[in-house]
């Protein structure tokens, strides 16, 4: 403003100064009465505080929301879940685990199970005790197989045959072996077969006592022939039929049981109930904090044209006010 | 007797030192009179508009912000905003009278004065009048004028130059007449 001193000098020396009767309407307003309002905050400084602040009860929330949801165990597993999931040690039952055969039907009982044991050496003498409870139960061991290499696991494949009656027990034996990895129980009903067979039998029987009857009689040649091949024929079919019938009945009596005993590692270690707390609590915060947000996406999509339409309008009225001001100032 | 001229706030972690409203009203009447004799151009107008302005500031103070600007500035928006309303309540005004005394002779109002600065500050248009009484009469620095304005600092500066250009080329004309 150098160039224009002069004239600066000139405008600061214009009489501009307020007359004697305004000063005194001025001065007569006097001191306002003292008000106790709030502090006045720029929206900017609310946001710095405000956003971090939602930002904090929010996570606070959800993980309160998780810690509290998270107090409640779960279900405990179904005690009769025959198959555990892969390197997961199945859970101690109180009562057994397996379905009992039942006592007045034929059926055919098959198990499998898969039991983990220490090292190398209980490999061996479980293998052994395995074959112990079989024969201590009225049973026998129909196949062993035991592979045990350096650096290996070692595994023992034993086919068992327990009479069914006692199967139950024999299971019971057998997954205390060692950390029960797996089982399987799968019964099949025999009375049907059996009823067959034994109608057969009955069938058979008395068609041969009838042909021996007739043979001893005087009869054509050719009738006597035929007879006889039939005779044979039946005679050929009972025998069949009759050891198909003691099979069905050994089938029935003796449980088929498959057991693996291993010394691999589960896959996965063994979760403790506390990480599985935490992880839940951790699952539940998450889980509110993405239905939070999802609640907060559904309103700023409803609201946004709302929202559009109420800038739109300040910034008009702010562009339009501007331009009357311009104009106005301008005259 | 020393009069107390500055109060502390009573909100926790907001201490700042607030002037009383009659210490500032008695400091700062003969800038907002000037700033509003320069923006209407008219020296009755100012008056009205200076007990208006001082009159609305004394509602509003509870409301006045030490940390956000000087006293000075902060008058200086009310006063801009009560010759604004002025202006539009002319504006209106005049148009009624256009309409309903068409043909009639136009009164003019005494403005600044008779000497050939004055006659040349009332030809600049209120806008040239109020950047000049802002930067020059009342020594507010380039950003406090340019947010009193609604402006950019720049605009601001090139605003001033220009009217200040304009306010030499008038008095010579005048000076010549």
């Amino acid at each position: 403003m150098n160039e224009f001193a002069e004239l600066v000098r000139d405008l600061r020396a214009l009489p501009t100064a307020a007359p004697e009767s305004l000063r005194e309407r001025v001065l007569a307003l006097g001191e306002p009465v003292p008000r106790r309002t709030l502090p006045q905050v720029s929206w900017r400084r609310s946001l710095v505080v405000l956003v971090p602040a939602c930002a904090v009860a929010l996570v606070s929330a959800a993980v309160v929301h998780g810690v509290l949801s998270s107090g409640t165990s779960p279900k405990p597993q179904a005690l009769t879940s025959e198959r555990g999931v892969a390197g997961e040690a199945l859970a101690p039952t109180t009562r057994s685990p397996f379905v009992p055969p039942d006592a007045n039907r034929h059926q055919d009982y098959e198990a499998s199970m898969t039991v983990r044991v220490k090292d190398l050496d209980a490999l061996t003498d479980r293998t052994n005790e395995a074959m112990q409870v079989a024969r201590s139960y009225g049973g026998y061991v129909a196949s062993v197989q035991q592979s045990t290499q350096a650096g290996e696991p070692g595994e023992a494949y034993l086919i068992l045959r327990v009479p069914v009656g006692r199967v139950e027990e024999a299971m019971v034996r057998l997954s205390d072996l060692g950390t029960v990895l797996a089982r399987q129980v799968s019964v099949v009903d025999l009375e049907q077969t059996l009823r067959q067979q034994r109608a057969q039998i009955l069938r058979l029987k008395l068609f041969i006592a009838r042909a021996t009857e007739q043979l001893k009689r005087s009869l054509p040649a050719d009738v006597r022939l035929r007879l006889q091949l039939q005779l044979q024929g039946a005679r050929d079919d009972l025998a069949r039929i009759t050891r198909a019938n003691g099979a069905t009945l050994n089938q029935a009596a003796l449980s088929h049981v498959a057991l693996t005993l291993t010394t691999q590692k589960a896959a996965t270690p063994v979760q403790k109930s506390s990480t599985g707390r935490f992880e839940r609590a951790a699952r539940d915060a998450g889980s509110f904090l993405a239905g939070t947000g999802a609640v907060g996406l559904f309103l700023l999509i409803v609201l946004s044209p709302l929202i559009a339409v109420a800038c739109a309008a300040v910034v008009g009225l702010r562009a339009y006010r501007r331009r009357e001001e311009r104009r106005l100032l301008a005259a | 007797m020393r009069a107390v001229n500055a109060v502390t706030s009573s909100w926790p972690g907001l201490q700042v030192d607030r002037p009383t409203f009659a210490s500032v009203a008695e400091r700062e009447l003969d800038a907002v009179h000037r700033y509003l004799v320069f923006l209407t151009g008219n020296r009755a107008v100012a008056e009205d508009l200076t007990g208006e302005t001082f009159e609305k500031a004394f509602r509003s103070w509870p409301r006045f912000d030490p940390r956000r600007g000087t006293p000075r500035a902060w008058l200086c928006r009310i006063a801009r905003s009560v010759a604004l309303d002025h202006f539009r309540a002319e504006e209106r005004r005049r148009r009624r009278e256009e309409r309903y005394a068409r043909g009639a002779a136009e009164v003019v109002s005494e403005v600044l004065g008779p000497s050939a600065l004055e006659a040349a500050l009332a030809q600049l248009s209120p806008a040239e009048r109020e950047v000049v009484a802002l930067r020059v009469l009342l020594d507010l620095d380039g950003p406090t004028a340019a947010r009193v304005l609604g402006i950019s600092p720049t605009a601001c500066s090139t605003r001033l130059s220009r009217a200040l250009k304009r306010l030499e080329e008038l008095i010579d004309d005048e000076r010549v007449r």
